[in-house]
Protein backbone atom coordinates (compact mmCIF):
# COMPACT_ATOMS: atom_id res chain seq x y z
CA UNK A 1 0.00 0.00 0.00
CA UNK A 2 1.42 3.16 -1.05
CA UNK A 3 0.68 6.19 0.65
CA UNK A 4 1.60 9.53 -1.16
CA UNK A 5 4.51 11.08 0.78
CA UNK A 6 3.79 14.54 -0.42
CA UNK A 7 -0.06 14.48 1.70
CA UNK A 8 -0.43 14.24 5.91
CA UNK A 9 -1.35 10.90 6.99
CA UNK A 10 -4.80 13.06 8.38
CA UNK A 11 -5.23 14.62 4.94
CA UNK A 12 -4.95 11.19 3.50
CA UNK A 13 -7.38 9.31 5.61
CA UNK A 14 -10.31 12.30 5.01
CA UNK A 15 -10.32 11.22 1.29
CA UNK A 16 -10.09 7.89 1.91
CA UNK A 17 -13.47 7.29 4.76
CA UNK A 18 -15.98 6.07 2.67
CA UNK A 19 -17.98 9.20 1.99
CA UNK A 20 -21.41 8.54 -0.12
CA UNK A 21 -20.63 10.81 -3.07
CA UNK A 22 -21.42 9.84 -6.90
CA UNK A 23 -18.65 8.08 -8.46
CA UNK A 24 -17.85 10.32 -10.82
CA UNK A 25 -16.71 12.83 -7.86
CA UNK A 26 -14.97 10.56 -5.99
CA UNK A 27 -11.47 11.58 -4.66
CA UNK A 28 -8.94 9.09 -5.76
CA UNK A 29 -8.26 6.67 -3.17
CA UNK A 30 -4.55 5.00 -3.08
CA UNK A 31 -5.34 2.11 -1.92
CA UNK A 32 -7.56 1.01 -5.14
CA UNK A 33 -6.01 -0.70 -8.15
CA UNK A 34 -7.84 1.89 -10.64
CA UNK A 35 -11.48 3.04 -11.62
CA UNK A 36 -12.36 -0.10 -13.10
CA UNK A 37 -11.06 -2.45 -9.73
CA UNK A 38 -14.56 -2.75 -8.54
CA UNK A 39 -16.24 -3.35 -11.69
CA UNK A 40 -13.82 -6.41 -12.87
CA UNK A 41 -15.91 -9.09 -11.76
CA UNK A 42 -18.27 -8.11 -14.52
CA UNK A 43 -15.58 -8.31 -17.22
CA UNK A 44 -13.97 -10.95 -16.28
CA UNK A 45 -15.26 -14.54 -17.01
CA UNK A 46 -18.31 -15.10 -16.08
CA UNK A 47 -18.56 -17.06 -12.28
CA UNK A 48 -21.91 -18.60 -13.21
CA UNK A 49 -20.87 -21.58 -10.80
CA UNK A 50 -20.00 -19.43 -8.22
CA UNK A 51 -22.15 -18.64 -5.22
CA UNK A 52 -21.27 -16.40 -2.83
CA UNK A 53 -21.46 -15.12 0.97
CA UNK A 54 -22.03 -11.59 2.65
CA UNK A 55 -18.29 -12.56 4.25
CA UNK A 56 -16.44 -12.62 0.96
CA UNK A 57 -16.24 -16.22 0.46
CA UNK A 58 -17.40 -18.14 -2.74
CA UNK A 59 -18.05 -21.65 -3.19
CA UNK A 60 -18.47 -23.96 -6.42
CA UNK A 61 -19.74 -27.40 -6.19
CA UNK A 62 -18.98 -30.41 -8.48
CA UNK A 63 -20.75 -33.77 -7.39
CA UNK A 64 -20.68 -33.11 -3.76
CA UNK A 65 -17.52 -31.90 -3.94
CA UNK A 66 -16.92 -28.36 -2.73
CA UNK A 67 -14.27 -26.03 -3.39
CA UNK A 68 -14.26 -22.70 -0.98
CA UNK A 69 -12.15 -19.64 -1.76
CA UNK A 70 -12.29 -15.37 -1.18
CA UNK A 71 -13.56 -13.18 -3.80
CA UNK A 72 -11.41 -10.22 -5.60
CA UNK A 73 -13.35 -7.72 -3.26
CA UNK A 74 -11.86 -9.68 -0.21
CA UNK A 75 -8.43 -10.26 -1.78
CA UNK A 76 -8.08 -5.91 -2.63
CA UNK A 77 -9.32 -5.63 0.69
CA UNK A 78 -6.20 -7.60 2.23
CA UNK A 79 -3.35 -6.64 -0.05
CA UNK A 80 -0.80 -9.07 -0.49
CA UNK A 81 -1.33 -12.10 1.47
CA UNK A 82 1.55 -13.64 2.62
CA UNK A 83 0.47 -16.27 5.08
CA UNK A 84 -2.85 -18.82 4.64
CA UNK A 85 -3.70 -20.65 8.31
CA UNK A 86 -6.00 -23.77 7.31
CA UNK A 87 -8.02 -26.65 8.97
CA UNK A 88 -6.76 -29.94 8.44
CA UNK A 89 -8.19 -32.69 6.97
CA UNK A 90 -11.57 -33.84 8.21
CA UNK A 91 -12.19 -31.09 9.72
CA UNK A 92 -16.10 -30.61 10.03
CA UNK A 93 -17.56 -27.43 9.74
CA UNK A 94 -21.15 -25.78 10.21
CA UNK A 95 -22.18 -22.74 7.82
CA UNK A 96 -20.51 -19.46 8.92
CA UNK A 97 -17.85 -21.21 11.04
CA UNK A 98 -14.20 -19.84 11.04
CA UNK A 99 -12.42 -22.35 9.17
CA UNK A 100 -9.11 -20.51 8.71
CA UNK A 101 -7.46 -16.94 8.57
CA UNK A 102 -5.43 -14.76 5.31
CA UNK A 103 -2.56 -12.45 6.34
CA UNK A 104 -1.10 -9.77 4.76
CA UNK A 105 1.23 -7.92 6.73
CA UNK A 106 0.08 -7.42 10.36
CA UNK A 107 -3.45 -8.04 9.55
CA UNK A 108 -4.74 -11.81 10.11
CA UNK A 109 -7.98 -11.67 8.47
CA UNK A 110 -10.25 -15.10 9.45
CA UNK A 111 -12.09 -16.78 6.76
CA UNK A 112 -15.64 -18.23 7.27
CA UNK A 113 -17.46 -21.51 6.05
CA UNK A 114 -19.71 -20.75 3.56
CA UNK A 115 -22.18 -23.90 4.22
CA UNK A 116 -21.80 -27.14 6.40
CA UNK A 117 -18.61 -29.02 4.92
CA UNK A 118 -15.88 -31.67 6.08
CA UNK A 119 -12.75 -30.15 4.65
CA UNK A 120 -10.95 -32.98 3.06
CA UNK A 121 -8.15 -31.36 1.02
CA UNK A 122 -6.60 -27.80 2.03
CA UNK A 123 -4.43 -26.15 -1.39
CA UNK A 124 -0.66 -27.15 -0.85
CA UNK A 125 0.18 -24.56 -3.09
CA UNK A 126 -0.68 -21.80 -1.28
CA UNK A 127 1.99 -22.53 1.15
CA UNK A 128 4.44 -21.88 -0.83
CA UNK A 129 3.29 -18.97 -2.53
CA UNK A 130 0.34 -17.22 -0.49
CA UNK A 131 0.38 -14.44 -3.16
CA UNK A 132 -1.31 -16.41 -5.52
CA UNK A 133 -4.50 -15.29 -3.46
CA UNK A 134 -4.25 -12.12 -4.99
CA UNK A 135 -3.19 -12.99 -8.63
CA UNK A 136 -6.00 -15.60 -9.25
CA UNK A 137 -9.06 -15.87 -6.72
CA UNK A 138 -11.46 -17.76 -8.52
CA UNK A 139 -9.35 -20.27 -9.64
CA UNK A 140 -5.79 -21.43 -8.46
CA UNK A 141 -6.19 -19.94 -4.94
CA UNK A 142 -8.65 -22.04 -3.77
CA UNK A 143 -8.48 -22.24 0.09
CA UNK A 144 -9.82 -25.66 0.83
CA UNK A 145 -12.05 -28.48 -0.74
CA UNK A 146 -14.86 -30.10 1.07
CA UNK A 147 -17.76 -32.45 1.18
CA UNK A 148 -20.91 -31.33 1.57
CA UNK A 149 -23.10 -31.73 4.53
CA UNK A 150 -26.27 -30.58 3.38
CA UNK A 151 -26.52 -29.14 -0.07
CA UNK A 152 -29.91 -27.49 0.02
CA UNK A 153 -28.03 -24.80 2.03
CA UNK A 154 -26.60 -23.96 -1.71
CA UNK A 155 -29.82 -22.21 -2.30
CA UNK A 156 -28.82 -19.56 0.86
CA UNK A 157 -26.19 -17.95 -0.80
CA UNK A 158 -26.31 -15.43 -4.13
CA UNK A 159 -25.20 -15.44 -7.52
CA UNK A 160 -22.62 -13.50 -8.59
CA UNK A 161 -24.70 -10.99 -9.28
CA UNK A 162 -26.38 -9.90 -6.70
CA UNK A 163 -22.71 -10.37 -4.58
CA UNK A 164 -21.83 -7.44 -6.84
CA UNK A 165 -24.88 -5.82 -5.73
CA UNK A 166 -23.94 -6.29 -2.05
CA UNK A 167 -20.45 -5.06 -2.95
CA UNK A 168 -21.32 -2.16 -4.91
CA UNK A 169 -23.60 -1.34 -1.89
CA UNK A 170 -20.95 -1.51 1.07
CA UNK A 171 -18.54 0.03 -0.90
CA UNK A 172 -20.96 3.36 -0.78
CA UNK B 1 -23.69 11.44 9.26
CA UNK B 2 -23.30 10.71 12.49
CA UNK B 3 -20.27 9.85 14.44
CA UNK B 4 -19.63 6.84 15.70
CA UNK B 5 -18.81 6.21 19.07
CA UNK B 6 -16.66 3.88 20.74
CA UNK B 7 -16.66 2.83 24.93
CA UNK B 8 -13.28 4.16 25.98
CA UNK B 9 -12.17 1.22 28.63
CA UNK B 10 -8.79 2.62 30.27
CA UNK B 11 -7.67 -0.83 32.26
CA UNK B 12 -4.96 1.28 33.50
CA UNK B 13 -1.53 -1.39 34.87
CA UNK B 14 -2.76 -4.90 33.62
CA UNK B 15 -1.74 -8.23 32.99
CA UNK B 16 -1.73 -8.87 29.16
CA UNK B 17 -4.35 -12.08 30.26
CA UNK B 18 -7.04 -9.31 31.03
CA UNK B 19 -6.31 -7.17 28.39
CA UNK B 20 -7.08 -10.28 26.26
CA UNK B 21 -10.02 -11.62 28.24
CA UNK B 22 -11.40 -7.89 27.85
CA UNK B 23 -11.01 -8.08 24.16
CA UNK B 24 -12.57 -11.25 23.93
CA UNK B 25 -15.25 -10.24 25.85
CA UNK B 26 -15.97 -7.06 23.48
CA UNK B 27 -15.84 -9.53 20.00
CA UNK B 28 -18.30 -11.82 21.45
CA UNK B 29 -20.46 -8.94 21.64
CA UNK B 30 -19.74 -7.32 18.57
CA UNK B 31 -19.67 -10.42 16.85
CA UNK B 32 -23.02 -11.73 17.56
CA UNK B 33 -24.80 -8.34 17.11
CA UNK B 34 -27.55 -8.28 13.82
CA UNK B 35 -26.30 -5.91 10.96
CA UNK B 36 -25.67 -2.35 12.38
CA UNK B 37 -28.44 -0.43 10.36
CA UNK B 38 -31.00 0.19 12.92
CA UNK B 39 -29.09 -0.50 15.86
CA UNK B 40 -29.76 1.93 18.76
CA UNK B 41 -27.05 3.76 19.86
CA UNK B 42 -24.05 5.14 18.27
CA UNK B 43 -21.69 2.74 19.80
CA UNK B 44 -19.47 0.88 17.11
CA UNK B 45 -17.13 -0.85 19.42
CA UNK B 46 -14.37 -0.29 22.42
CA UNK B 47 -11.08 1.22 22.78
CA UNK B 48 -9.36 -0.48 24.91
CA UNK B 49 -6.16 1.22 26.19
CA UNK B 50 -3.75 0.41 29.10
CA UNK B 51 -0.36 -0.17 30.16
CA UNK B 52 1.50 -3.60 30.41
CA UNK B 53 2.12 -5.15 34.15
CA UNK B 54 4.67 -7.26 33.31
CA UNK B 55 7.09 -8.44 30.50
CA UNK B 56 5.57 -10.66 27.66
CA UNK B 57 6.39 -11.44 24.34
CA UNK B 58 3.66 -12.66 21.61
CA UNK B 59 3.48 -13.80 18.56
CA UNK B 60 1.04 -13.70 15.39
CA UNK B 61 -1.10 -15.97 12.87
CA UNK B 62 2.35 -17.21 12.21
CA UNK B 63 3.80 -17.99 15.08
CA UNK B 64 7.42 -15.59 15.13
CA UNK B 65 9.09 -17.76 17.92
CA UNK B 66 10.46 -21.49 17.85
CA UNK B 67 10.50 -23.45 20.69
CA UNK B 68 14.03 -22.81 22.34
CA UNK B 69 13.17 -19.39 21.83
CA UNK B 70 10.16 -19.29 23.82
CA UNK B 71 11.91 -21.12 26.45
CA UNK B 72 14.88 -18.81 26.56
CA UNK B 73 12.63 -15.72 27.02
CA UNK B 74 10.51 -17.54 29.82
CA UNK B 75 13.61 -18.18 31.92
CA UNK B 76 14.20 -14.42 31.72
CA UNK B 77 11.06 -14.16 33.62
CA UNK B 78 8.89 -12.92 30.38
CA UNK B 79 5.25 -14.77 29.81
CA UNK B 80 4.93 -15.72 25.95
CA UNK B 81 1.63 -15.75 24.58
CA UNK B 82 0.24 -17.01 21.27
CA UNK B 83 -2.23 -14.40 19.34
CA UNK B 84 -4.20 -14.49 15.96
CA UNK B 85 -3.20 -11.45 15.11
CA UNK B 86 -0.93 -9.96 12.31
CA UNK B 87 2.77 -9.95 12.43
CA UNK B 88 5.53 -11.87 14.19
CA UNK B 89 6.85 -11.50 17.78
CA UNK B 90 7.01 -8.92 19.31
CA UNK B 91 7.53 -7.44 23.14
CA UNK B 92 4.87 -5.67 25.50
CA UNK B 93 5.73 -4.42 29.04
CA UNK B 94 5.90 -1.78 31.45
CA UNK B 95 6.35 1.76 29.87
CA UNK B 96 4.28 0.59 26.66
CA UNK B 97 0.88 1.96 25.57
CA UNK B 98 -1.16 -0.60 24.03
CA UNK B 99 -4.02 0.18 22.26
CA UNK B 100 -6.49 -2.43 21.15
CA UNK B 101 -9.47 -0.71 19.05
CA UNK B 102 -12.36 -3.34 19.12
CA UNK B 103 -14.62 -2.09 16.51
CA UNK B 104 -16.83 -2.60 13.85
CA UNK B 105 -15.19 -1.81 10.60
CA UNK B 106 -18.58 -1.09 8.30
CA UNK B 107 -20.03 1.57 10.95
CA UNK B 108 -16.62 3.71 10.43
CA UNK B 109 -16.28 2.73 6.16
CA UNK B 110 -13.20 1.56 6.53
CA UNK B 111 -11.65 -1.10 4.99
CA UNK B 112 -9.08 -3.35 6.75
CA UNK B 113 -5.68 -1.37 5.59
CA UNK B 114 -7.32 1.70 6.12
CA UNK B 115 -7.78 0.85 9.87
CA UNK B 116 -3.60 0.03 9.55
CA UNK B 117 -3.23 2.85 8.37
CA UNK B 118 -4.63 4.85 10.78
CA UNK B 119 -3.10 3.62 13.74
CA UNK B 120 0.05 4.26 12.34
CA UNK B 121 -1.62 7.83 11.49
CA UNK B 122 -2.67 7.96 15.58
CA UNK B 123 0.92 6.89 16.65
CA UNK B 124 2.58 9.69 13.94
CA UNK B 125 0.25 12.21 15.35
CA UNK B 126 1.00 11.71 18.93
CA UNK B 127 4.64 11.67 17.89
CA UNK B 128 4.63 15.19 17.21
CA UNK B 129 2.24 16.27 19.92
CA UNK B 130 5.10 15.14 22.39
CA UNK B 131 7.06 17.35 20.05
CA UNK B 132 8.92 14.70 17.97
CA UNK B 133 9.29 15.19 14.34
CA UNK B 134 10.25 12.66 11.70
CA UNK B 135 7.98 9.61 13.04
CA UNK B 136 6.45 8.12 9.40
CA UNK B 137 4.55 4.80 9.00
CA UNK B 138 6.46 2.40 6.08
CA UNK B 139 5.03 0.00 3.66
CA UNK B 140 4.95 -3.18 4.07
CA UNK B 141 7.06 -5.38 5.18
CA UNK B 142 7.80 -2.62 7.54
CA UNK B 143 4.47 -1.56 8.90
CA UNK B 144 4.48 0.46 12.02
CA UNK B 145 5.81 3.64 12.79
CA UNK B 146 9.19 4.40 12.47
CA UNK B 147 12.44 6.90 13.53
CA UNK B 148 14.79 6.42 10.67
CA UNK B 149 15.78 2.66 11.14
CA UNK B 150 14.36 2.78 15.00
CA UNK B 151 10.94 1.02 15.27
CA UNK B 152 8.50 3.21 17.90
CA UNK B 153 5.28 1.46 17.67
CA UNK B 154 4.11 -1.95 16.29
CA UNK B 155 1.00 -2.60 14.79
CA UNK B 156 -0.66 -6.33 14.50
CA UNK B 157 -4.11 -6.86 13.87
CA UNK B 158 -7.02 -9.17 14.03
CA UNK B 159 -10.54 -8.76 12.03
CA UNK B 160 -13.51 -11.75 12.29
CA UNK B 161 -16.66 -10.96 10.90
CA UNK B 162 -15.36 -7.06 10.25
CA UNK B 163 -14.56 -6.66 14.17
CA UNK B 164 -10.90 -5.93 14.89
CA UNK B 165 -9.08 -6.66 17.62
CA UNK B 166 -5.42 -6.05 18.41
CA UNK B 167 -3.96 -2.85 17.41
CA UNK B 168 -0.22 -0.95 18.73
CA UNK B 169 1.92 -0.92 20.79
CA UNK B 170 3.72 2.28 21.58
CA UNK B 171 7.08 2.54 23.28
CA UNK B 172 6.78 5.64 26.31
CA UNK B 173 9.27 4.73 28.48
CA UNK B 174 9.80 0.92 27.92
CA UNK B 175 12.85 -0.99 28.92
CA UNK B 176 14.37 -1.49 25.38
CA UNK B 177 16.80 -3.67 26.40
CA UNK B 178 13.90 -6.54 26.65
CA UNK B 179 13.97 -5.88 22.63
CA UNK B 180 17.78 -7.50 22.81
CA UNK B 181 15.97 -10.99 23.15
CA UNK B 182 14.32 -11.19 19.71
CA UNK B 183 13.86 -10.22 16.09
CA UNK B 184 11.26 -7.39 16.75
CA UNK B 185 8.55 -8.51 13.68
CA UNK B 186 11.20 -10.64 12.51
CA UNK B 187 12.99 -7.94 10.76
CA UNK B 188 16.84 -8.53 10.89
CA UNK B 189 18.69 -5.63 11.51
CA UNK B 190 16.30 -2.88 12.68
CA UNK B 191 16.23 -1.64 15.87
CA UNK B 192 13.44 -0.30 18.37
CA UNK B 193 12.95 3.28 20.35
CA UNK B 194 10.76 5.13 22.80
CA UNK B 195 9.41 8.84 22.90
CA UNK B 196 11.62 8.81 25.89
CA UNK B 197 14.85 7.78 24.41
CA UNK B 198 14.05 10.21 21.26
CA UNK B 199 13.44 13.00 23.19
CA UNK B 200 16.12 12.76 26.41
CA UNK B 201 13.40 13.00 29.08
CA UNK B 202 11.26 10.24 31.25
CA UNK B 203 7.48 9.91 29.26
CA UNK B 204 5.15 7.98 30.84
CA UNK B 205 2.14 6.28 29.55
CA UNK B 206 -0.01 8.54 32.01
CA UNK B 207 1.23 11.55 30.56
CA UNK B 208 0.57 10.37 26.52
CA UNK B 209 -2.45 9.24 27.02
CA UNK B 210 -4.74 12.37 26.93
CA UNK B 211 -3.00 13.69 23.65
CA UNK B 212 -3.04 10.06 22.01
CA UNK B 213 -6.89 9.67 22.89
CA UNK B 214 -7.09 13.24 20.68
CA UNK B 215 -5.37 12.19 18.27
CA UNK B 216 -7.51 8.79 18.17
CA UNK B 217 -10.19 10.79 17.88
CA UNK B 218 -9.01 13.01 15.28
CA UNK B 219 -8.01 10.43 13.05
CA UNK B 220 -10.85 8.10 13.32
CA UNK B 221 -13.69 10.83 13.24
CA UNK B 222 -15.41 9.14 16.51
CA UNK B 223 -16.52 9.88 19.93
CA UNK B 224 -15.18 8.19 22.57
CA UNK B 225 -17.64 7.39 26.03
CA UNK B 226 -15.70 7.23 29.20
CA UNK B 227 -15.80 4.29 31.32
CA UNK B 228 -13.87 3.71 33.83
CA UNK B 229 -14.36 0.37 34.94
CA UNK B 230 -14.69 -2.72 32.74
CA UNK B 231 -18.04 -3.58 31.63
Amino acid sequence: MALRASRSMRAVLCTLRAVPSPAASRPPRPWQLGAGTVWKLRTGPALLSHKFTEKHEWITTENGIGTVGISNFAQEALGDVVYRSLPEGGTKLNKQDEFGALESVKVASERYSPLSEEVTEINEALAENPGLVNKSCYEDSWLIKTTLSNPSELDELVSEEAYEKYVKSIEE
Amino acid sequence: MQQPALRLVRLGRVTYAELLGLQDRWLRRLQTEPRTEGLSGTEAGALLVCEPAGPVYTTGLRGGLTPEETARLRALGAEVRVTGRGGLATFHGPGQLLCHPVLDLRRFGLRLRMHVAALEACAVRLCELQGLQGARARPQPYTGVWLDERKICAIGVRCGRHITSHGLALNCCTDLTWFDHIVPCGLVGTGVTSLSKELQRHITVDEVMPPFLVAFKEIYKCTLISEDSPS
